[in-house]
């Protein structure tokens, strides 16, 4: 069905006029706000493709990503209009040569007369070039983040340009009710949104298209002004265009995932069901995954993830509740009723040590071994069978194509790794998923399968460990890979997507994974309820009467400059004690580089702040691949020493 | 065929807009000639291997613009270069007289200093030549550059143009081997898997 929509919008698309949407100064004289990407000049707009084929060289460097890069940049020189010629050196910076040139690149971006007050013009470029065929993928929305950051332009713009460009689609696809027109017509009458009327009606080309979208979308919003670029995109599109692009973005089944209901039994797979966390629609989505089932206070599949606000559209996965329950229960029972205390302490203590052996185990241990094994292995060989099975629906494009990110602690996580492990085996299985988060997870961390994880994974593959967790440690005692578990260790995979957080100041036993996901998730860098309001939507003391204007145009652009964090987020709440064991510089580590130790903070340690210790495990992989690859040289080099 | 490639050259062609670079490696890569070659946008990119002395070389040819207005873009280029071409129009004497900048700028961006240099004085077919030939010969030897006189359009001195430069590269010690043996800390475990072309720069300076 999806198919069928496509192709025939590729029949439309290329009927479909490109439309130079240049947006007028608004009447104070401001600058225009919404340009498209093949109205810059040319040589700005060599520079424009240049950087996004050396960005791809630089993230997709594998060879089974070269078509993809190829396909990308032909379509990208066509989009903006640049002549053939200049093929040659596209397709030569998109198999990485020529990288010196970046920086040259986007200094020449932007110094443009353009793209100087309005830098965002490249990112709302490329949202709608990369939607130009209904098909958002994954690898296409990290370019775009990635370029952005290149332009210093803050990673919420992307995000409100794809939003923005969304609305404007959306037009199309649903009509609004009676009620909805009504309250339109109040918000419309207010002074600012007259602003957009005008603006929107003032496009040159795109016509009713954009008239339409720059009143009526706006009260949408949030930031208002943001209407502006999208619309632009969105007219760049095409406006015939706008259903075959939702229908295939958002699945055409329209339900989505939520409508997905297993039809037979797979496996051994008893419940599988996507429930909704939030209820919005965005390009790209989220789905969340419980690791067990307790009761009382976590005893549903959403309770952990109240606060996650990653996307507007996010899932949460449920999946046999039953055996979750069981092994949750099992859980509690042994932590809060089986053994005080003193015999936590000293199981942990004998866990991790590592002294732990078939014929030494104390009596207390045996009896941990016979509540929790049966309801661990149960669930252990389910998660791995569901984790498979979500691979297929992700494949079969229930979700629309759109980019997914995936969540999970504990078993989730299993499930996540086992989905993304299935995915590596399929053909076509790229760009289908953005970022996927492993927190505590009980699989092994051998390099050689995690390396196959980045096939399929276009962004980040965070890896949240920690080493004291001795139930993680316990229940794995007797397996061959108890030395190499995910959740209790860094993966050594020197790979730019490879992220790994060390969480043993913030998770202090495996149940905290549940119980503390909030200040977990802000600690690898995922978004929360909390920072939902950005600075970007927020008036600042200088604009005094229009809030919306805020945007990055002019000297408000350096404004934000200093406003936006590119580390993941810090813990807010004090931890104590605020040491975690990765941390204590060892002898071997002291003589760090300059760049580690004008690093903010440590990000996996965030709770101790201020403490400026750099360490070898937590720098590790973190941040951007440079650092990575810093840090992996200074190890073995430290080996080299040994 | 790949394993008796001796080395990747990168070669870079400069010079004022319009002397006929882009047409002399057209010559050079495809054996072709228009009249009405279109502007460079940027930068042009092409790959052509050829023997010299009985070693293959691998040739990374950048062909930069000439036009103003693409000027910011060409400093990148030098980078890592071993062989640079630079071209003047015999029938227009400015774009000779343009060199002095020409090599200012070579010096400055250029990260290297023992890149090899060759002066191409291109269009000799044409009737009205401006700049003589020993002219060209007498700057090509104040700074130590090769020399050839050459025309895209009839063939001559084209292939012996290319051919010179690289043959000088390889007699020059330590200007390409480095690109093999890696003098810098390999960076990436899985040797040569990723380009490393950035990493293998930013480690040797």
């Amino acid at each position: 069905m999806a198919q069928e929509w496509s192709e025939e919008h590729d029949k439309v698309l290329k009927v479909g006029s490109p439309v130079s949407a240049i947006m007028q100064t608004e009447s104070d004289g401001k600058a225009a706000c919404a340009v498209s990407g093949r109205s810059l000049s040319e040589p700005a707009r060599f520079a424009y493709a240049g950087v996004c084929a050396l960005s791809l060289a630089q993230l997709f460097p594998e060879k089974e990503q070269r078509t993809f890069c190829t396909q990308y940049v032909e379509g990208l020189v066509q989009w903006l209009d640049l002549s053939t010629s200049v093929l040659p050196a596209m397709v030569a910076f998109s198999s990485g040569l020529g990288g010196e040139g970046t920086e040259t690149f986007t200094k020449m971006l932007m110094e443009d007369s353009v793209l100087k007050s309005n830098p965002a013009v490249i990112t709302q470029d490329l949202v709608s070039f990369c939607l130009r065929e209904g098909y958002y993928d994954a690898r296409s929305r990290v370019l775009i983040s990635h370029v952005s950051w290149l332009l210093r332009i803050p990673p919420d713009v992307m995000e409100v340009c794809e939003e923005s460009l969304l609305q404007s689609l959306k037009q199309y696809t649903d009509e609004p009710s009676e009620s909805e027109q009504e309250s339109r017509r109040k918000k419309a009458s207010r002074k600012k949104l007259k602003r957009y009327l005008l603006i929107g009606l003032a496009t040159v080309g795109g016509g009713t298209v954009i008239g339409l979208t720059g009143g009526l979308a706006a009260p949408f919003v949030a930031a208002g002004a943001a209407t502006i670029i999208g619309s632009a995109g969105a007219a760049a599109l095409g406006s015939t265009a706008g259903i075959a692009i939702m229908a295939s973005l958002f699945g055409a089944a329209g339900a989505g995932l939520t409508g997905y209901k297993m039809k037979k039994r797979v496996g051994a797979i008893e419940e599988f069901e996507f429930l909704p966390l939030t209820g919005g629609r965005q390009l790209h989505i989220t789905i969340a995954i419980t690791g067990w089932l307790s009761t009382g206070k976590y005893g549903s599949f959403v309770a952990p993830w109240h606060s996650l606000l990653h996307s507007a559209e996010q899932y949460c996965l449920a999946w046999e509740s039953k055996y979750l329950m069981e092994l949750g229960n099992a859980l509690d029972a042994l932590l809060n009723g089986i053994m005080n205390i003193v015999a936590q302490e000293a199981l942990k203590f004998t866990v991790l040590s590592g002294i732990v052996t078939a014929l030494t185990w104390p009596a207390s241990l045996l009896t941990v071994a016979s509540v929790i094994d049966n309801p661990w292995g149960v669930c252990l060989s389910r998660s791995a069978e569901v984790g498979k099975h979500l691979a297929q629906i992700l494949l079969t494009r229930q979700q629309g194509k759109r980019p997914v990110t995936l969540i999970g602690f504990s078993l989730g996580a299993r499930v996540i790794y086992f989905c993304l492990q299935e995915l590596a085996q399929e053909a076509g299985s790229e760009g289908i998923i953005e970022d996927v988060v492993l927190l505590g997870a009980p699989v092994e961390g051998d390099v050689k399968k995690w390396k196959l994880l980045t096939r399929v994974v276009a962004g980040r593959i965070i890896n949240g460990y920690c080493r004291g967790d001795w139930l993680l440690s316990f229940v794995y005692r007797s397996s061959s890979v108890k030395l190499n578990v995910a959740g209790l260790q860094p993966i050594t995979l020197d790979d730019r997507r490879m992220v790994n957080v060390d969480l043993s100041s913030v998770v202090n036993g495996h149940l905290d994974y549940m119980k503390q996901m909030d200040t977990i998730l802000k600690a690898v860098g995922i978004k929360t309820t909390e920072e939902q309001v950005h600075p970007l939507y927020q008036p600042q003391p200088r604009t005094t009467d229009e809030p919306h204007d805020i945007l990055p145009c002019d000297s408000d652009h350096d404004a934000l400059d200093t406003s936006w964090n590119w580390d993941p987020v810090t813990s807010t709440e004090p931890q104590d004690p605020p040491t975690c064991q990765d941390c204590t510089p060892e002898p071997g580590t002291k003589d760090q580089g300059p760049q580690e130790a004008s690093r903010p903070a440590c990000n996996t340690c965030s709770s101790a702040k201020g403490a400026m210790i750099p360490c070898a495990d937590c720098t590790n992989n973190n941040d951007t691949g440079q650092n990575s690859q810093r840090d992996t040289t200074r190890q073995r080099h430290k080996i080299k020493e040994q | 065929m790949e394993e008796d490639i001796l080395t990747t050259l990168k070669i870079l062609i400069i010079g004022e807009s319009g002397v006929g670079k882009s047409s002399l490696l057209l010559r050079f890569t495809d054996d072709t000639f228009d009249p009405e070659l279109a502007a460079t946008i940027g930068v042009d990119f092409k790959v052509k291997t050829i023997a010299v002395d009985g070693n293959r070389a691998k040739l990374a040819i950048w062909d930069t613009a000439g036009q103003e207005r693409f000027r910011t873009l060409t400093p990148s280029y030098y980078r890592g270069a071993q062989g640079v071409i630079l071209v003047y129009d015999v029938t227009r004497r400015d774009t000779f007289a343009k060199l002095d900048n020409w090599l200012n700028e070579l010096e400055t961006y250029c990260t290297r200093n023992d890149i090899v240099k060759m002066l191409v004085g291109n269009k000799i077919d044409k009737e009205n030549r401006e700049v003589d030939r020993n002219e060209g010969l007498k700057f090509a030897r104040k700074h130590s550059m090769l020399f050839i006189e050459a025309s895209a359009k009839t063939r001559d001195g084209v292939q012996c143009a290319f051919e010179e430069l690289v043959e000088k590269i390889i007699q020059t010690p330590g200007l390409w081997e480095s690109e093999s043996d890696g003098k810098g800390v390999r960076l990436s475990s899985e040797d040569g898997a990723r380009g490393g072309a950035c990493g293998g720069y930013c480690s040797m300076l």
